[in-house]
């Protein structure tokens, strides 16, 4: 699926807070020096030893009902940095403002504390379960920053922030809003950790994607927001942006719960259609931002369709080794990251990568590495058999 | 937020209905299911569906592994693929979006993945418990059931999740984007939430708790089916009006007198504690000195009770009484001078959203 239209849709700001940095100039800094902060020690309780990457930062205070939710705070923070980029201050009451943010932590009631008090006593306090009905992500930026519009909270797992930024471009696309904030946020959770070392895809050493020794993924947190707008409302506020989500595609693997399909037959359905609403072919594409989570099964299914698809001299990279996964945010994150490359005209090295996998027909970047084009991908490869893909374009 | 007329300054047009599949405390099977709304119901604080209906022998291989929450969901959506085979026929199956809402999720799933990391610690807890327990399990499965290969989009919300996937149901079929989508929303009543909804709804709500799934095959406005659904459109003149809980909302809002009551009325009694204030009816929705007279309204949730996805269980209401020629579930407003009755031929779904004092519609058209 591709997301079709006449309107073109511009990418007016972005912000990202992840492990790597807390805004861009932060963000780049770590990525120029190749630096990633893996943290052994976890912000809970837990028997699990497994690095993780956490955000560090003071994150802004909000309203008393809102100010629980961590992931409500990491995306809050990013929503201002992009909003700050993209020189809006605020929105006046006609302009027709959509949100749709990805999240896995904040969509579940995953908190042990409260759960554990329901098992024990009768009436265990409820804050809990307030706090999580104020937090479904997108209502509460869309109240926070009190504007009308549609509003979705995507749940597709670690796809969701690349399908917010979809979901947004359509509406775009159908003209039902005028400027969109899309992407994801998502917080280091001990059930999300848990459940990921269950399925035994976690590492207990920094992650190692695309490496023939990858051993799985770390989780990270953070928030990845990117503010779309309309040609419309770019010129009439006299704006010109240099970058516009030129192409997307989704497809789902009708395979497995939990696994990629092997040959990634919905992620090759998904590049396929992003570049076929960008009307490019894949040598026009600079760069791909790969889902990468250094798990063995994703990382070989991705491999395989990149090579595929865009041949063996692909130029590709994973941040993961940066960020960690993070989840619902990753999306919004790697988005960001993709712009941010075609921007400065490089590319970090694929951290954690050492060593060509024999099962990878395809290997990242190694190094810091120079780039120029006008196209670049961000892909994204979800539980449940999403696949998704952004395609970014650069204008001079 | 607000969907429906007042926001979206560029309508989009409907979808066509081209399958319904429900799985619901008034049963799965669309005859059923009409015949039950058009009886009085006992009122009951939890309105749960029969496990019989989620014990399909058609699908039992596949779901093997599902819990309630699949289980309802898939059955319902397989429902509403089969119902629309033929208008489906020849649609190839990446062209086929995939849209499932739902409030609180498989939160049962979710609290027993936490139960094994309360009783066997975080490293031992079960990796099935982990995988059945996010939002996009139900999505996941019908994908598989069904060969699903378009868009699937899993998404949350507690009060609007079903007028948003209505929404990009639309921007998918009219871009092009999707030749269908089958869309739906499921409810689970789970334990942890029938404990603490008394202490979360204190002073005795006068609804019920419910759960189940409505799903839905949706084509292009010009592929004809059953009826027609819009979350873009005004609502001003609508046969039925289908409200939430009649006493969410004060009468008066709506209409100039107190209308002919129906048989089993509703409604007009006090909100309680910690329920939404009186909504303010967008623009779209007619409010004081814009009323429906002559027209009817309904109520459904004495019969599905409340979940957070009303919004498709009122739609479920709306098109069976379409279907009917006449409006089922509890009356609560009716014409005064009953003949010549106005045409009915379209209703609209209408809910207050607790503490944002905004409305929602979505509209439905034979």
């Amino acid at each position: 699926m591709t997301t079709t239209g006449t309107s073109p849709v511009w990418i007016a700001g972005i912000g990202v807070v992840s492990a790597a940095g807390i805004g861009l100039p932060a963000t780049l800094a770590a990525f120029r020096n190749s630096v990633r902060r893996p943290s052994a020690v976890l912000p809970f309780e837990t028997s699990i030893s497994c690095p993780t990457f956490q955000v560090t930062a003071d994150l802004p205070v909000l309203p008393a009902r809102y100010n629980n939710s961590r992931t409500l705070r990491l995306t809050m923070l990013a929503v201002g940095q992009a909003l700050a980029e993209a020189g809006i201050q605020g929105f006046n009451a006609a302009t027709r403002v959509g949100v749709a943010a990805g999240t896995t932590v904040a969509s579940q009631l995953n908190n042990i504390p409260f759960y554990e008090a329901y098992r024990r006593i009768d009436s265990p306090p409820l804050d809990a379960i307030h706090d999580y009905l104020h937090a479904n992500l997108a209502q509460a930026v869309g109240d926070l920053l009190q504007v009308t519009g549609p509003r979705m909270t995507i749940v597709n797992a670690c796809s969701s922030g690349t399908d917010a930024i979809g979901v947004a471009a359509s509406w775009i696309h159908a003209g039902l809003c005028d400027v969109a904030i899309a992407g994801g946020g998502d917080e280091l959770n001990r059930v999300a950790l848990a459940g990921f070392w269950s399925l035994g895809v976690s590492s207990s050493e920094p992650c190692a994607p695309f490496d023939r020794h990858r051993a799985g993924l770390n989780l990270g947190e953070g928030a990845g927001i990117v503010v779309l707008e309309s040609d419309a409302h770019a010129r009439r506020r006299g704006r010109k942006n240099a970058f516009q989500v030129a192409g997307f595609g989704t497809a789902c693997d009708a395979h497995h719960l939990t696994a990629p399909h092997p040959e990634g037959r919905g992620l090759h359905a998904a590049i396929s259609w992003a570049l076929a609403q960008g009307q490019i072919g894949p040598a026009q594409v600079a760069f791909i931002n790969a889902h990468g989570t250094a798990t063995a099964d994703n990382d070989r299914a991705e491999g395989k369709v990149l090579a595929r698809i865009f041949g063996p001299e692909v130029r590709f990279l994973s941040t993961k080794g940066y960020t960690g996964h993070t989840l619902g945010a990753a999306g919004g994150l790697e988005a960001a990251f993709t712009i941010l490359g075609l921007r400065e005209g490089w590319l970090p090295a694929s951290m954690g990568f050492e060593n060509p996998a024999d099962d990878i027909p395809v290997a990242p970047l190694r190094q810091r590495t120079t780039i120029s084009g006008e196209y670049a991908m961000s892909t994204s490869l979800a539980f449940g058999g999403n696949n998704s893909a952004v395609l970014i374009r650069r204008f001079a | 937020m607000t969907t429906g007329g007042p926001h979206l300054t560029n309508p989009l047009p409907p979808a066509a209905v081209l399958g319904i599949g429900a799985v619901t405390p008034m049963g799965r099977d669309l005859p059923t299911i009409a015949k039950r709304l058009s009886e009085p119901v006992e009122p009951a604080p939890l309105l749960r569906v029969s496990d019989d209906l989620l014990a399909d022998p058609t699908v039992s291989r596949g779901l093997r592994r599902a819990d309630r929450f699949v289980r309802m969901a898939a059955i319902a959506a397989l429902d509403a693929w089969t119902q629309a085979q033929n208008a489906c026929a020849g649609v190839p199956m990446e062209r086929v979006g995939l849209i499932v809402t739902s409030g609180l999720g498989p939160h049962g799933r979710g609290f027993k993945f936490l139960d094994g990391i309360l009783d066997c610690g975080d490293s031992d807890a079960l990796p099935t418990d982990f995988s059945h327990s996010v939002h996009g399990v139900a999505a996941s499965y019908i994908a598989g059931l069904l060969d699903l290969r378009g868009p699937s989009l899993s998404t949350t919300d507690f009060e609007s999740g079903f007028e948003q996937a209505v929404l990009q149901a639309q921007c998918w079929l009219n871009s092009g984007s999707c030749a269908r989508v089958l869309l739906g929303a499921v409810e689970e009543l789970g334990e942890v939430l029938i404990r603490c909804a008394s202490r979360l709804l204190p002073g005795n709500p006068p609804f019920a708790l419910g759960e189940g799934a409505v799903f839905l095959t949706l084509g292009p406005s010009d592929a004809g089916g059953i009826a027609h659904l819009d979350a873009t459109a005004s609502a001003k003149d609508v046969g039925l009006l289908i409200l939430d809980e009649p006493s969410f909302f004060p009468q008066s809002a709506f209409f100039p007198s107190p209308g002919t009551p129906g048989e089993g009325q509703g409604g007009g009694s006090p909100r309680p504690i910690g329920a939404p204030p009186p909504p303010q009816p967008s623009p779209g929705v007619p409010g004081e000195g814009e009323t429906f007279s002559g027209r009817y309204a309904s109520t459904f949730s004495p019969y599905f009770g409340h979940t957070a996805s009303n919004s498709a269980f009122q739609s479920l209401g709306g098109l069976l009484s379409l279907s009917a020629g006449r409006p089922l579930g509890r009356l609560i407003h009716a014409p005064s001078q009953p003949s010549p009755r106005p045409p009915f031929d379209n209703a609209a779904t209408f809910r207050a959203l607790c503490d944002r004092s905004a409305s929602l519609l979505l509209t439905l058209t034979k």
